[in-house]
């Protein structure tokens, strides 16, 4: 009996440790175009640290996350009025020492698996906005949604 | 009896083992806005003709001043303090297969008056700046002279004068 309970308690300091461990992501900075004129694109780099998007992670130290985005194509302005967005296979990425200027490219379109160094890194976003010739004046905005799985 | 509790506590541990297991893979998400501020487009009308007028053969170039009523003019507005550039297309002053020969000039200013930076060459590009204020605004006058041969055929001639203003 005394030997069984060893086995429990062997196996329970195995689990508890790991499952403790928490993770998060939190969006931190949004994907600011700031003021476009119409008919002229603009578009911010993921490298771009006041304007491009954000978000940062909690995972486990050697884990490994997949990212997924759920990206806008449009974003929504006056009397609903929209304004196209593209995002391309670079405006993705990933920094394991949450540096923006240490990143990885990669496609933000498809998910995308990464590997944790420490417990925190960065997932950094840009991408391209195209205002019409006719684009209705005002404020415009859309919600970019990054689901991580960690493993 | 004890090897019976020994397989039954060791399946208790290989299933929180396989519990942890399976709880290992975690799910969050997080959204941020995407925001952008779209300026007024540019607007650009063209409020006056250019009028040269009844014009006669062999006398010279003729033409009229900035400040004259018959100066094309046109008023262009947009965003406050925009960086703009203006382009032209001009076509020749024709009746027919006949021409008279043309010669443009001009200015641009933020307040409206014929004073202001010269347009220079109608075949390059102008780089220019919308005033401040609640509306960018530019107002542009149009003058040149035409110089008819001495045997230039009579008649009604015209020709257009387009302007394009694009941010920059």
């Amino acid at each position: 009996m005394r030997a069984s309970l060893t086995i429990l308690s062997l196996a329970l300091g195995a689990a508890l440790p790991l499952a403790a461990q928490q993770t998060s992501v939190v969006g931190v900075r949004p994907l600011a175009f700031g003021g476009l004129f119409p008919g002229l694109p603009r578009a911010i780099l993921r490298t771009d640290p006041a304007n491009s998007a954000q978000f940062d992670l909690k995972g486990h130290p050697g884990g490994s996350a997949s990212f997924t985005f759920l990206l806008p194509a449009v974003m929504t302005g006056p009397a609903g009025a929209t304004l196209p967005l593209v995002f391309g296979g670079n405006d993705g990425g990933f920094s394991a020492s949450q540096s923006i200027a240490s990143q990885v490219g990669f496609d933000p379109r498809t998910p995308y698996l990464a590997t944790f160094v420490g417990n925190r890194a960065s997932v950094f976003l840009g991408g391209t906005a195209n205002p019409s010739v006719s684009q209705r004046a005002g404020a415009y905005t859309g919600t970019v949604t990054l689901t991580v799985v960690f493993f | 009896m004890f090897t019976a509790t020994k397989v039954t506590i060791l399946a208790l541990a290989l299933a929180l083992v396989a519990a942890r297991a399976a709880t290992a893979q975690a799910q969050n998400n997080a959204s941020i806005n995407v925001t952008a501020n779209v300026f007024r487009p540019i607007t650009v009308v063209a409020d006056r003709n250019l009028v040269f007028g009844n014009v006669f053969p062999g006398q010279g170039p003729q033409g009229m001043a900035l400040a004259s009523p018959s100066a094309g003019h046109f008023a262009i507005t947009g965003e406050p303090s925009a960086s703009v550039s203006m382009s032209w297309v001009v076509s020749p002053l024709s009746q027919g297969a006949n021409t008279l020969p043309l010669s443009l000039s001009g200015t641009y200013n933020t307040v409206d008056l014929p004073a202001g930076s010269n347009l220079g060459a109608f075949a390059s590009a102008t780089a220019a700046t919308l005033s401040g204020g609640a509306t960018g605004q530019l107002f542009v006058y149009v003058v040149g002279t035409v110089t008819p041969a001495a045997n230039q055929a009579p008649g009604n001639y015209t020709g257009t004068v387009q302007l394009t203003v694009i941010y920059q």
